[in-house]
């Protein structure tokens, strides 16, 4: 049962020191895959995990990056929570659903950013073209291959919960 | 506790959300500090374990491409010292002996300060920020070596010391830099023909580029015009090299011209830096309460 948890912890890590460095970055911009972490979470095992994953996931983000406590966790907390809501019986499992799905989740979760950076830290409404759409489009790309790996590396706790 | 566990969702999102909204309103507090702190702790050991491995992988193969190319320079290096020997060396250290006393009298005369130098310490980028939203940058050295919150950080190129940002953040063995393409950076900059002085920061989020702002409308600016640090903010020394001017921007309602200038370090292939260990200085940080 702690397998998952352990196998996301992992997988968040992971996540966070390729982001760290520069390989994965096209033109500059990167991917956010503690956030594709967080989606196929709550798309694979409900809201209440996505949001785990998202709150989680996202107290390391806003750790070892510049950003305030919690700029970069809440969206991923809502956009886990919502994923979960969505989940596998809205969704199928095809790399285009996906590809919209993190599309979307991406741009929302781009937009509550700014909202909040604007708030409490400060924002710039360029950040839409410069930031939110890049990374949304990387995340959909990069999206099913990387559900793909997931749902090997999930596969037991999928059969397990009966989620395929 | 039957409505909590059947509900667990809301509630969880409820708690999450105020937690991060209590956070994102008292930032800066203690307890934000302490628990990014052990965050950190934990990640750095990964971060620098991933980043000696790559650098030990790239530095292996391009160690099997770097044999020709050493051995062809050290035959153009053995023909330039061969060159040089021949030239009378003395003569040419008299000259420029020569020249620096008559440098060092010329700034007597003028009425100039003594240019101070400053040690500075070698230090590696290890990380760099994992998110789009800001550009930091995570170096190999911390407080253990020295460092400290507001030193510059520069980097060699040709020869010339090039502004990259300074310190924000420093742990034992790891310091966060801020780069001066960062919008929240607020650097004292002039332009090295006029003097005329301005305020440099980054010109938004993911972009490369920095901005002068306070440049007044009527002053003469074209592109390629040299921007160096003013010294007058207490942090850089003056004189260091930060960009060219790429173009200028005017609007009706804004008294000032916004100075777009592309930075003379390119941060995506940046890889050493230097510390200068250099503390601000303290008067012009009290006249604004910064020094707690």
């Amino acid at each position: 049962m702690i397998l998952p948890y352990i196998f996301t912890a992992l997988l968040t890590a992971v996540a966070l020191i390729l982001q760290g460095a520069d390989i994965i970055a096209i033109a500059g911009k990167k991917p956010d895959l503690v956030f594709i972490i967080v989606v196929y979470i709550g798309y694979s095992f409900g809201s209440f995990n996505g949001q785990l994953a998202g709150f989680i996931g996202g107290l390391f983000h806003d750790s070892i990056s510049r950003s305030p406590l919690g700029l970069l966790t809440l969206p991923k907390v809502v956009l886990g929570f919502m994923a979960g809501m969505i989940g596998r019986g809205v969704v199928k499992n095809t790399v285009i659903a996906i590809m919209l799905l993190l599309f979307v989740a991406s741009l929302l979760k781009g937009i509550l950013t700014l909202f909040l950076a604007y708030i409490f830290h400060q924002a710039l409404l360029v950040s839409v073209i410069q930031v939110i759409i890049p990374e949304a489009l990387y995340n959909a790309v990069i999206a099913p291959p990387l559900f793909f790996i997931f749902d090997r590396i999930f596969h037991g706790e999928l059969e397990r919960g009966g989620f395929l | 506790m039957d409505f909590l566990t059947r509900h667990r969702s809301i509630v969880a999102l409820i708690s999450f959300s105020l937690f991060c909204i209590i956070s994102l309103s008292v930032q800066g507090g203690g307890f934000t500090l302490t628990f990014e702190g052990v965050m950190s702790a934990i990640v750095t050991p990964f971060s620098k374990g991933y980043n000696a491995i790559s650098n030990g992988i790239g530095g292996l193969f391009s160690g099997f491409e770097a044999t020709d190319t050493l051995r062809e320079n050290l035959r153009k290096a053995e023909a330039k010292l061969q060159k040089y020997e021949s030239m009378q060396i003395e003569i040419i250290q008299a000259e420029l002996s020569e020249v620096r006393t008559e440098n060092e009298k010329l700034r007597v005369l003028l009425g100039f300060k003594e240019r101070v130098r400053y040690n500075s310490i070698a230090s590696q980028i290890v990380s760099k920020d994992p998110d789009n939203w800001f550009r930091t940058l995570i170096i190999n050295k911390g407080a253990n070596d020295g460092v400290s919150v507001n030193m510059p950080v520069i980097a060699y190129q040709n020869g010339q010391k090039i502004v990259v940002g300074k310190i924000v953040e420093v742990r034992g063995s790891i310091s966060r830099v801020q780069p001066v393409i960062a919008p929240d950076i607020r650097l004292g900059v002039k332009l090295q023909e006029s003097k005329i002085p301005g305020l440099i920061s980054g010109y938004s989020y993911n972009s490369d580029f920095c901005v002068v702002s306070y440049i007044s409308r009527a002053t003469p600016v074209k592109k390629g015009d040299v921007i160096v640090t003013s010294g007058q903010a207490g942090v850089f020394p003056p004189e260091l090299l930060v960009g060219t001017v790429e173009r200028t921007e005017l609007s009706e309602t804004n008294p000032y011209q916004k100075i777009i200038v592309k930075p003379y370090i390119d941060y995506s292939l940046l890889e050493e830096v230097f510390i200068l260990l250099k503390n601000p200085d303290k008067d012009f940080f009290e006249m604004f309460g910064e020094v707690q």
